[in-house]
């Protein structure tokens, strides 16, 4: 039994390093799509898009490992709150690579248009706050560091600030340099992954508060209403809680949507 | 004891391996290894100790060695299980950025290794930082586990095709600064080509044009194209001999030149060109502020740094050229000079920001031929901080602005290398 123990330690162990991994596969591609973009690099843009396929692959990997620990193991408690954060998190991390395919095939539609070095500024700096949004989500599920956790949001805000910029950049742009108004629709879109790289960062974020307290934090804000993922009812929260307590308040927020 | 003797093989066969191909780069690896090597007859004179001791200090030995490699070394043996993992190789698994994805290379081409094949993938990883390396992983057979000598060398000889091994190394070498100065390299050879190459062949063109051209008036726009691409040449010559002649610093005079009047003159050599393009240069330089320096070096690297900042400015945009002093007190009395010349222009893109000081880089070929630079101002700029024992430095974001900075440190840490006519004799 205890051998059996052992075994399932070093798979969440391993489980945790190839998360690392996973996590850095996407950073690279957010730099890598953010210099493709930049550089009108069409080749570049095409190895990207290819290469999603081995982020999905690996992804799907790790996903049917999951699934062997919960039906093999049935762990309980805090093994089971981080094997279903893991789930989570590889969902957020192949959508945020899948972002940045996005990024690359709107690269390949505009690739003959000029843009301005405001906007060059302000995508490059988009791609690097999103890379560092997906290392910081990272780090604080590895270190399960729910304070880093619970920044992210803040952080996120930046990002969000320069999208804010960059789309009025692309009106001045639009009306200033006759950008024209499909590149601009695909810029602005761009814009757009970019900032829900960040999002998915910031969902991680909150994921990893689950896996470290056993509580979900609140939604604020009305980026997101009416909570997506339902609280736990009271039954299940026995075996996912920390304690008798399991969280707050169950039930979604009322109030919050609009 | 199999695996201590097993582990000892292959560390010294990484370990000689490794100074090897280094010869001279990494002496000191090379003299630790040369010493690990011979310590063990020297135990034998003294009778100390059994083999399995002998082994056992050995191996730590070359354990050590091999820790202090910058090549990450992985050891497996015959079942695949890691034996041995180096310092370099420990923190690459550790890492949390792009460093895991090197990681990840190693394990994926162990199966390979220890089925006997010699194997070796290239992982480039976009960082930040960027990063090159080169992995290789290859089999190794212990042909006698009692000498670890012969181990070594059986391991060594026994390449590619091995039936049966003994285990599998990993080796991990960092090539980002090899393919950075090879493509410095390369693009150099284009781009000086294309620097000198272009005005000649145009000029030829032209005058081959105006040799059947009757009409006066296009014989006229001819020779003033002529003209406009024989003063091209004649920039790039004259920027090309400026930078080999503040490269030798052979006719540097130091001297003490007070710095307002530097920028003074710098803006003098600028003429007319800022106030054209309604550009205005503000001044923000304390008065009598002295450096010690060849004035016509200083003069133009700062000329060179605002006439850059002119040209990748929006007309009507505002240049500031400031000054500080750092760090002056007790024991150093000067201070270091931070001399900075910021604008407000397009900005350089962050891959290109490490490069802007090779010569002849262009971040934007289109646009250098409008501006007319010769792609050497920067690389002057560089020369001149270098000749004076300082740096220059570049902030920029695209579409912000740029800063550059030169920094001049005071006289007494100026490089001996030129020779410093004004204080001849003054040991300092």
């Amino acid at each position: 039994m205890d051998e059996m123990r052992i075994e399932f330690h070093e798979e969440m162990e391993a489980l945790r390093s190839d998360v690392i991994r996973l996590g850095a596969m996407v950073c690279e591609t957010v730099g890598r799509g953010t210099a493709a973009l930049l550089d009108r690099d069409l080749h570049a843009a095409q190895l990207l898009i290819d290469g999603d396929d081995v982020i999905d692959d690996f992804c799907l990997g790790l996903e049917e490992r999951c699934c062997q620990l919960l039906a093999l193991q049935a762990p309980i408690a805090g093994d089971l709150r981080f094997i279903l954060t893991t789930l989570r998190l590889l969902s957020e991390l192949e959508r945020s690579g899948d972002l940045m395919v996005n990024v690359c095939k709107a690269s390949r539609r505009i690739y003959d248009i000029e843009f301005g070095p405001q906007l060059r500024g302000l995508i490059e700096h988009m791609g690097e706050e999103a890379a560092f949004l997906v290392r910081t989500a990272i780090d604080s599920y590895v270190d399960a560091d729910t304070s880093l956790a619970a920044a992210l949001d803040d952080i996120d805000d930046r990002l969000d600030e320069l999208q804010t910029a960059y789309v009025q950049a692309i009106f001045t742009s639009h009306s200033v340099d006759n950008l024209n108004l499909q590149a601009a629709v695909q810029l602005a879109m761009i814009g757009r992954y970019y900032e829900r790289i960040g999002d998915h960062a910031v969902n991680i974020g909150e994921r990893v508060q689950y896996m470290v307290t056993g509580w979900l934090p609140d939604h604020p804000g009305a980026t997101r209403p009416a909570a997506p993922i339902t609280p736990s009812p009271g039954s299940d929260g026995d075996a996912l809680g920390p304690g008798t307590d399991s969280g707050p308040d169950s039930g979604p927020a009322p109030g919050e949507a609009s | 004891m199999t695996g201590v003797a097993v582990l000892l093989g292959v560390l010294l066969v990484v370990a000689v391996g490794a100074a090897w191909y280094w010869r001279g780069v990494a002496t000191a690896a090379g003299t630790a290894v040369a010493a690990v090597a011979e310590s063990p007859p020297a135990g034998d004179a003294e009778g100390a100790g059994s083999d399995g001791e002998r082994d056992d200090l050995l191996a730590e030995r070359l354990r050590a060695v091999v820790d202090h490699l910058q090549w990450a070394v992985v050891i497996w043996d015959a079942e695949g299980q890691e034996i041995y993992r180096n310092r370099v190789a420990r923190a690459m698994f550790e890492a949390r950025d792009s460093q895991v994805l090197v990681a990840a290379a190693i394990e994926e081409l162990r199966a390979d290794a220890l089925a006997g094949r010699s194997v070796r993938r290239e992982v480039d990883v976009f960082g930040p930082p960027v990063g090159s390396f080169l992995v290789v992983a290859r089999p190794f057979r212990v042909r006698s586990l009692d000498d670890p000598a012969a181990a070594g060398s059986a391991g060594a000889a026994g390449g590619a095709g091995a039936a049966q091994v003994d285990g599998a190394v990993a080796m991990v070498e960092d090539r980002t600064l090899q393919r950075r100065i090879e493509t410095v390299r390369r693009d150099f050879v284009a781009n000086i080509s294309h620097e000198l190459k272009t005005p000649i062949g145009a000029v030829g063109l032209l005058a081959e044009t105006v040799i059947d051209e009757p009409d006066p008036a296009v014989v006229e726009r001819l020779a003033t194209r002529m003209i406009a691409e024989t003063d091209r040449l004649g920039r790039t010559v004259d920027d090309l001999l400026e930078l080999s002649s503040i490269e030798f610093g052979d006719d540097a005079e130091f001297e003490d030149v007070e710095l307002a009047a530097l920028v003074a003159e710098a803006e003098d050599r600028l003429g007319s060109a800022p106030a054209q393009a309604g550009i205005e240069i503000r001044r923000d330089v304390p008065a009598g502020v002295v450096i010690h320096g060849d004035r016509r070096q200083l003069v133009s690297a700062l000329a060179n740094l605002v006439d850059n900042a002119v040209k990748y400015s929006a007309d009507g945009s505002e240049i500031t050229v400031g000054a500080t002093v750092a760090g002056a007190g007790e024991d150093d009395p000067e201070g270091t000079v931070l001399l900075s010349v910021a604008d407000a222009g397009i900005g350089v893109p962050r891959r290109d920001l490490d490069r802007i000081f090779e010569r002849f880089y262009r971040v934007d070929r289109a646009r250098s031929r409008r501006t007319g630079g010769t792609g050497l101002g920067l690389a002057i700029v560089r020369h001149v901080a270098a000749n004076h024992g300082g740096d220059v430095r570049v902030e920029s974001t695209e579409g912000v602005g740029s800063v550059f900075t030169l920094v001049l440190p005071p006289r007494h840490s100026a490089p001996p290398g030129p020779p410093d006519g004004s204080d001849g004799g003054d040991e300092r």
